[in-house]
């Protein structure tokens, strides 16, 4: 996780003091985390991509007044997060299944055809990325945030539920339904 | 919703194999993005550091900042100043400076040691009490006193410069004789005997006013480090009926510091002028006391020998017999028991 030994926090309080250099760091230690969050998410690359600017923008902005009383990864995943219902409000879409699992198709292509992989590697990546990705969009929106924000955040149940502003017991519930599904859809694809 | 959940195995399994699949993803945010937020980082980075590094500097450079550099610099000033004016003085005296003084001490004693004078060696620890009292001045006949003495001799004067009127405050009526004893001429002793000893008694008695003429043997500076004992005479003086308890006082504190210093003539002749021989000091302590304590065998033959009590405890209950064996002196132990010591 650490490439300098340095904690996040430490990394940020740096940064708070005008070391860009330790901001380089915190975004190139977390980048693909918040990435992946976010395009898995709203199933759209160029919308994940914006989204991604937008949030480090914010984490930049921000470090100033930042104050280590959580983990930073809980605070980085709760901007993500906002910005994100924010961008889906703005767009005036429907934060529903159906909504962006009609965007999703169009995802899986666009990453199983990134032209910086090979033919081969792009056929398995396609295989494979398709799986699981297809198995995702087909989650609840809530299971699937929840999902991503525990394997990608390595949050817990009480920040994912801080975060998404739900109870301890229903984000516990969405996790757990969340595997099962995943469980059962990648049985299915397999 | 009413599927049955999954345990932890299964759970650790779906979460495995998203992190297998999610390495094989080749996914990347776009190069414009991570360029355009390396970039503002950098930019705000750069604001951050123009905007706190004048105050960062202020706090960790109290001196850098405006607003302390003027008491800073002043205060420096006086504070240099005052030492100067305070040492300035000592290098200006006509003595020699301290330096060199102290290592003296030790060659002192050795010399003392192998005086061959009985007198002398008695005097000497005499010399050294005087040494150590802030009142004494530089006596005028320096070319008597023995090189190691001259040695010591700067250091008192210059601290008498200084100290006249801390001195005087220290003085109280009982320890005041025996230091003005030693500042009017304590180095005379060093080479005389008994009649020079009784010289200098007499010399003290005037300085601490029961004769109203200060002494004319004392050198200017000892003129001006004596004052604090002239500014004494007149209220002792004054007060006729408190003086005499006041002379009997100094003469039992006089007994009582010549026993402990083993000063064997100027014993003899102090007790054959004061009748209290058992007169104490502020811790219950006789002459007998001190002498045995200091291992004067002679001074406590004296006291013995004079009358003085052998049983005589002191404050804590201590009597001198107990003294002289807790302090392994078993020749005045005997002479205490042969005069009836318990």
């Amino acid at each position: 996780m650490t490439v300098t030994g340095e904690s996040d926090e430490t990394l940020m309080g740096r940064y708070g003091r005008g070391d860009a250099a330790a901001f380089e760091l915190l975004y190139r230690r977390h980048e693909m985390r918040i990435w992946r969050y976010l395009v898995r998410n709203v199933g759209n690359r160029a919308t994940a991509d914006e989204l991604m600017q937008e949030v480090w923008f914010a984490v930049a902005r921000d470090a100033a007044r930042y104050e280590p009383t959580a983990r930073f990864t809980s605070w980085l995943f709760t901007i993500a997060h906002n910005r994100m219902i924010d961008s889906i409000r703005t767009s005036r879409r429907q934060l529903s299944l159906e909504t962006l699992g009609y965007e999703s198709e169009s995802v899986v292509r666009q990453l199983t055809a990134d032209p910086c992989s090979g033919p081969l590697a792009a056929a398995v990546a396609r295989d494979q990325a398709g799986a699981l990705l297809h198995a995702l969009e087909q989650l609840p929106v809530e299971q699937r945030e929840a999902f991503l924000l525990q394997v990608e955040g390595d949050l817990s149940v009480e920040e994912i539920a801080a975060i998404t502003d739900s109870s301890f017991e229903t984000t516990k519930s969405r996790l757990r339904y969340a595997r099962t599904k995943l469980r059962e859809l990648l049985k299915e694809h397999a | 919703m009413n599927e049955i959940p999954p345990n932890q195995d299964q759970a650790d399994e779906v979460d495995n194999r998203y992190r297998r699949e999610s390495a094989l993803d080749p996914s990347r945010p776009s190069e414009s993005v991570r360029r355009a937020v390396l970039e503002h980082a950098t930019q705000l980075a750069a604001e951050r550091s123009a905007k706190n590094g004048p105050a960062q500097i202020g706090a960790a450079r109290p001196a850098a900042n405006p607003r302390w550099w003027r008491p800073t610099a002043f205060g420096t000033l006086a504070a240099a100043a005052l030492a100067g004016l305070l040492i300035i003085p000592r290098f200006l005296a006509p003595d020699a400076p301290l330096v060199g003084a102290l290592p003296t001490v030790p060659v002192r004693t050795n010399a003392a040691a192998t005086a061959a004078s009985q007198a002398e060696i008695r005097e000497q620890p005499q010399d050294a009490m005087a040494d150590v009292r802030p009142s004494s001045p530089p006596p005028p006949e320096e070319s008597a006193l023995q090189p190691d003495e001259r040695a010591l001799k700067p250091r008192v004067s210059s601290r008498n410069e200084g100290t006249v009127a801390d001195s005087a405050a220290e003085i109280d009526a009982k320890n005041a004789p025996a230091k003005v004893q030693s500042m009017t001429n304590p180095r005379s002793t060093a080479a005389g005997g008994g009649s020079e000893t009784d010289a200098r008694r007499a010399q003290t008695r005037g300085a601490t006013g029961i004769s109203a003429s200060p002494p004319q043997s004392t050198a200017p500076t000892a003129q001006s480090a004596g004052s604090p004992r002239q500014s004494v005479a007149p209220a002792a003086s004054s007060a006729a009926p408190t003086a005499p308890p006041a002379r009997l006082a100094d003469s039992a504190a006089e007994v009582r510091r010549a026993a402990e210093i083993g000063a064997v003539p100027e014993l003899q002749t102090l007790l054959g002028q004061q009748g209290d021989i058992d007169a104490r000091d502020e811790s219950g302590r006789t002459a007998l006391m001190l002498a045995t304590l200091s291992g004067q065998s002679r001074a406590v033959d004296m006291l013995l020998a004079h009358g003085a009590d052998p049983n005589a405890a002191d404050a804590q209950g201590v009597t001198p017999l107990q003294a002289a064996i807790a302090g392994d002196r078993p020749a005045i132990a005997a002479a205490l028991r042969r005069a009836g010591a318990r």
